[in-house]
């Protein structure tokens, strides 16, 4: 008779958790999103949709908006285009290639605050390898982190480094789903490398790639740890993301209805973004090992 | 070995190094006195993780890491083995509906839970307490979902056999699945305490007294205020660094082929 009951038991500790700590808070930050509130204050007046407008019209939203889009556009592609150059050398699985994939995978998981720290001491100006580097070539030390044209760069280098070894291994596996054969009626056509690769490699691997693409857009407009430790935004708001304009509003600034619609809205298209991933993955293929 | 065996093996060890020459480098520089880091004369030294144990509170980061990666793990593993358990072996009314719930957590994106969470936890009295980190962390989508999958490969005839000798779902769980699962719940276990060890933004928010920070924080907080003076002790700060990357480094070689097939499953799936 209990057992009837026993599922539910089981389950029940998860459900509150993701109601209590993620489910609720959604609600709230919605309603949030329409009150004016300062943390402090005991009144939270509703002012309607007054945060959205003020945000849509401020130079500081479509300035953090951008130069989201900007580091998007260029860091997956780059991310992409190099993980499946490498990874095209690391299917096999011998131990040196694994040792060489664990290698590339090991920024992924390591702490990215130590990792912006880091990558911090080598675009340092005075102490840094990347200057003393340039200095051997008869180049003057440049500020990478002070100049606004320039960190935007830093920031999208360091997260390449992090991030290309998870894009590898996705890869890695993407490819090794493709049967031996095909290259083999390639090579019979007397293809060349670069032929079979764009002929059967790349079409192929698309799933992957639709995959890794969807995923690193999501991805990349949630950046915050690089950017907090390394520039917290600057210079000039130059790397200023959305989710450290966000942290800034809040938590900061204390503007929680503000802070809150902008969650809102970056939450919105984030959803939008990952309904058309399951919409587009649905239809693919898998191969399990 | 043959001479290609040898020449491939010499261009992976090579690229391997080159690509991870910054982490290795910063690793290298924290073994290095100040005098040396900046006049390249000098000695080797363990001075920096004395001073950043002693001086900076390390060890108490230290400390906070390992007691809220290690809460989460359990509370994480805990909750999601029974959920895993129930969705992979019972019928029951809104199963689907809740593992949706569970699995689409997954796809939520962080940020959006900051500000209310911040709220609630100051409301209650949360923030800075080890209850305050743990709590919002310990629902995870991704290990219900990798271990009902896991659970699902058991063959029933097992949980049968025990069923007829007479044990409940809760035994059947504990002398069954479980030991049948064991490797799939110390790789998923290494997964969750790794990715909380690197957690960054809700332990940001969630505390303040020099106490109750995290290694993250504290190393974030430490390179961050000699950056402001313009003056950063890039040893001291390596070192701090290296520690923050310690169990990463130690548990990498153990469990790395684990953790790739952890991810590429994920994205699989």
């Amino acid at each position: 008779m209990l057992v009837r009951f026993t599922p539910y038991a089981m389950v029940l500790p998860i459900v509150v958790f993701i109601l209590a700590f993620t489910y609720w808070p959604i609600l709230v930050s919605f309603d949030l999103s329409f009150r004016h509130w300062d943390f402090m204050s005991s009144e939270k007046p509703f002012v309607g949709l007054l945060n959205y407008s003020e945000l849509v019209r401020s130079d500081e939203f479509w300035n953090s908006a951008t130069i989201t889009l900007i580091f998007t556009v260029i860091s997956v592609p780059l991310r992409l285009a190099l993980a499946i150059a490498i990874a095209r050398y690391l299917t096999t699985e011998s131990k040196t290639v694994r040792a060489l994939r664990g290698a590339f995978f090991l920024p992924a998981v390591t702490s990215s605050v130590a990792i912006a720290v880091i990558w911090s001491w080598i675009f340092s100006t005075d102490a840094g390898v990347a200057n003393t580097l340039l200095n051997n070539l008869g180049i003057a030390k440049v500020p990478w982190l002070q100049t606004p044209s320039l960190a935007l760069w830093v920031i999208i280098i360091v997260n390449t480094w992090k991030q290309l070894g998870y894009d590898i291994v996705i890869y890695v596996a993407g490819l090794q789903a493709i049967p031996e054969d095909l290259y083999e009626a390639a090579k019979m056509d007397g293809g060349k490398r670069w032929h079979t690769f764009r002929r059967v490699t790349f079409p192929l691997v698309m799933p992957t790639t639709y995959f890794l693409l969807i995923v690193s857009v999501i991805e990349s407009f949630q950046i915050f740890t690089i950017v907090d430790v390394m520039t917290q935004g600057g210079p000039a708001i130059s790397t200023d993301m959305m989710v450290n304009m966000l942290y800034r509003t809040g938590f900061a600034l204390f503007d929680v209805g503000k802070g809150s619609a902008l969650a809102v809205l970056l939450f919105v298209f984030l959803v939008v973004l990952t309904v058309l991933k399951s919409r587009i993955l649905g239809k693919r293929v898998h191969y399990e090992h | 070995m043959n001479t290609s065996g040898l020449l491939l093996r010499t261009t992976a060890v090579a690229v391997g190094l080159l690509f991870l020459s910054p982490l290795l480098y910063g690793i290298w520089i924290s073994f290095q006195t100040a005098n040396r880091f900046f006049s390249g004369n000098g000695e080797m030294t363990l001075q920096n993780y004395v001073d950043a144990v002693e001086k900076m509170n390390f060890l108490r980061y230290l400390f906070n890491s390992l007691i809220v990666s290690g809460g989460v793990t359990i509370l994480s593993l805990a909750t999601s083995i029974m959920a895993a358990y129930a969705f992979s072996r019972f019928e029951f009314r809104g199963r689907d509906l809740i593992f949706g719930l569970v699995v689409a957590t997954l796809m939520i994106p962080g940020h959006i839970t900051l500000i209310p969470n911040y709220l609630n936890f100051a409301r209650v009295g949360l923030l800075d307490t080890y209850a305050g980190l743990i709590l919002p962390a310990v629902a995870n989508g991704f290990a219900t979902f990798f271990l009902r999958q896991y659970f699902r490969g058991i063959p029933r005839s097992l949980d049968e056999a025990a069923w007829m000798d007479g044990a409940n779902a809760w035994k059947v769980l504990y002398r069954v699945i479980i030991p049948m699962s064991k490797p799939a719940i110390y790789a998923m276990g290494l997964f969750i305490f790794l990715g909380e060890w690197n957690s960054y933004v809700w332990p940001l928010i969630a505390t303040d007294s020099p106490d109750m920070l995290t290694l993250q924080i504290g190393l974030a907080r430490l390179y961050k205020m000699d950056a402001q003076e313009g003056l950063v002790n890039w040893p001291l700060v390596m070192a701090a660094a290296t520690l923050t990357m310690l169990p990463v480094l130690l548990g990498f070689a153990l469990v790395e082929r684990h953790l790739v097939r952890g991810i590429s499953m994920g994205a699989i799936k």
